[in-house]
């Protein structure tokens, strides 16, 4: 029988037999490569379009200092100026960048823990499973934008429901989003709470691939709960972990919707407030392009972002796969 | 042996009604922290401004003022943010399913030059994360003068890669003599996808359709920069609007009657599709 390959590239039984032989160097093309290419050529064009060709961009508009409206040609090149100054000058660039590691690391690392807590619960014997889940997941499909709305109106300080709760147990009340010191540890909080059912989600699947043959020989040797859990479900559940640590991660450091919907920002810009507590890199990044006009700048701090990304994912990629 | 199990068992006896009871105490706790803020909005988006001020705030409105929706209507014309959404959404999600399901189709089925080189660089763009691009494609979009019309909400984002790669997974499981049988019966290439692959791959493509749509509904960044105009504003763009509608003790309740209102085709969708979505995430998460 003829491999794929050859029952693509032959069209008569004939080249199909002779396929068969020493390979022929000029055949004829088949027609239905035409046809795939037809099939695979609107993602190509429009990746070209607003994928490829942009990232370039961005990496050549970063090396020039341009407002939006000069014609590319004519846009002055700054060389790694719009680099420097960001990193050594801009305290909100850096302000942002410390921020943003701090909500990203926390933020991914609570929902580890707490994820597999909720799938653990979740896999566990329960009634009403369904129910429960769905309040899990609740959060995962409303818009960062309303959750963000949602929590401020619980958070506010003078007529919030969270400070109401928190009086009737006798703790005065905080000032959350309004204070420099509370408001980012609150932004972290609404992104626990938005993205945890994602991780139980994910945990629940890798649970339930772990097949019980594996608990009933931990038993065997006389494993108790506590033992199977460390030394089964946990390495078990390793490659999910480094998937969710990953993929988190990378998402967490472009946080933009939750902070721009929940603080409030200063005269012209949008966002990051109280005194740039919760100012993230793409919010600031976005406020620099499109309230200042200063794309040059803006593009560098992305492509920082970006390589901070990167380099990220490797050393999570790494640490991940040689804890063995 | 015996012995052992015999043990773990009575311990279990004894631990088992207190341990199951703490787990049910867990779950209504998170449960009741999960929905505090669904609850509160709700509530909230049927006070009155002096109710919303009251400390401590009462727990349900006196009288449910259904007035604060009809107020969030004129605030911010939300019947046209929804017609807004609706269509920037279905022609997105129409979109997405369309061009992912044609090039999973010919990455799965076809044999043909430079194929690995185009799937590689397809699986590549899924890594570039959408701000470093967001300058150059608003640019782009500007120069082919989309800016404040449908086709610049729209078009960027009629393709994914992850769609692309997902669809090209399922549609490989898909046996090839199906195709052959079609192509003895004198189908056309185009054909087969339409009438094979397209019906075949209901499964993947509702899993995509479900997530593509939930991501575009509540899309924000990239309608925020794309319009101006608000005739032309999506449902999170108008609840924008009103997050800056008056000042907050004064327009609370009717910043919640928005979110509730941009909130449930969300939750709607979710609970009516869940196992769709609850199957997309999985499926990511072990393809890792």
């Amino acid at each position: 029988m003829a491999s794929p390959q050859d029952r693509v590239f032959t069209t008569s039984p004939a080249q199909l037999a002779s396929s068969a032989g020493p390979r022929k160097h000029r055949r004829r093309i088949d027609p239905k490569i035409w046809w795939a290419y037809a099939f695979i050529s609107p993602v190509l064009i429009f990746l070209l379009v607003f994928s490829v060709v942009p990232i370039f961009f961005s990496f050549w508009v970063s090396l020039h200092s341009w407002n939006l409206i000069t014609p590319i040609p004519e846009m002055p090149f700054v060389g790694v100026d719009n680099y420097t100054r960001i990193l050594l000058y801009d305290d909100v660039f850096r302000r942002a960048l410390v921020n943003t590691f701090v909500f990203a690391f926390w933020g991914v690392t609570f929902n580890l823990v707490l994820g597999l807590a909720g799938a653990l619960l979740l896999n566990s014997r329960i009634r009403w499973r369904p129910l429960w889940s769905t309040f899990f997941f609740l959060p995962i499909v409303t818009a960062p934008l309303a959750l963000g709305m949602m929590w401020t109106a619980l958070l506010n300080k003078n007529f919030g429901l969270v400070n109401a709760l928190l009086g009737s147990i006798g703790i005065p009340p905080q000032p959350f989003l309004s204070s420099p010191e509370q408001a980012l540890g609150c932004i972290i909080f609404m992104a626990i709470y938005q993205y945890v059912g994602y991780y139980v989600v994910v945990f629940l699947a890798g649970l339930q691939g772990i097949p019980q043959d594996y608990y009933d020989a931990a038993a065997v040797d006389g494993a108790n709960a506590r033992q199977s859990f460390w030394y089964v479900t946990l390495p078990l559940l390793r490659p999910v972990m480094l998937f969710l640590v990953v993929t988190n991660t990378i998402g967490a450091l472009q946080v933009f919707d939750l902070v721009f919907a929940a603080t409030t920002g200063g005269a012209e810009t949008s966002g990051g407030g109280p005194a740039n507590s919760t100012m993230v890199v793409v919010l600031h990044m976005y406020n620099t392009a499109f309230k200042f006009f200063r794309m040059g700048r803006a593009s560098a701090m992305a492509m920082v972002l970006f390589v901070v990304i990167f380099v990220i994912t490797l050393v999570q990629l790494w640490l991940l796969r040689h804890r063995e | 042996m015996k012995g052992l199990t015999g043990m773990a068992m009575r311990r279990s006896r004894l631990t088992q009604p207190f341990i199951s009871i703490l787990k049910y105490v867990a779950l209504v706790s998170v449960s009741c922290v999960m929905l505090l803020p669904f609850y509160w909005m709700i509530a909230a988006s049927l006070m009155t401004t002096a109710e919303i001020i009251r400390t401590p705030p009462p727990l349900l409105p006196a009288e449910p003022q259904w007035r604060n929706y009809l107020d969030v209507v004129y605030a911010v014309n939300i019947g046209r943010a929804y017609l807004n959404s609706i269509i920037v959404s279905a022609l997105t999600v129409l979109g997405i399913l369309f061009t992912s399901s044609l090039s999973g189709f010919a990455f799965a089925k076809y044999h043909f030059p430079l194929k690995n080189v185009l799937f590689t660089i397809i699986l590549a763009s899924m890594m570039i994360p959408f701000f470093v691009i967001l300058i150059p494609v608003f640019y782009i979009v500007k120069q082919l003068g989309w800016l404040n019309n449908y086709a610049g909400l729209i078009l960027p984002g009629v393709v994914s890669a992850y769609g692309v790669f997902m669809l090209r997974q399922f549609i490989q499981g898909i046996p090839d003599e199906l195709l052959d049988a079609a192509r003895i019966d004198g189908a056309s290439e185009f054909r087969i996808y339409w009438q094979l692959i397209v019906p075949l791959s209901g499964p993947a493509l509702a899993t995509l359709g479900v997530f593509s749509l939930v991501g575009v509904w509540n899309s924000f960044l990239w309608p925020l920069l794309v319009v101006q105009d608000s005739a032309l504003h999506t449902v999170p763009l108008a609840l924008n609007n009103l997050r800056t509608y008056g000042a907050e003790e004064r327009s609370l309740n009717l910043r919640m009657a928005g979110t509730v209102l941009s909130v449930i085709p969300s939750v709607v969708v979710f609970v009516w599709l869940q196992r769709f979505f609850r199957r997309g995430i999985a499926l990511t998460g072990l393809k890792g």
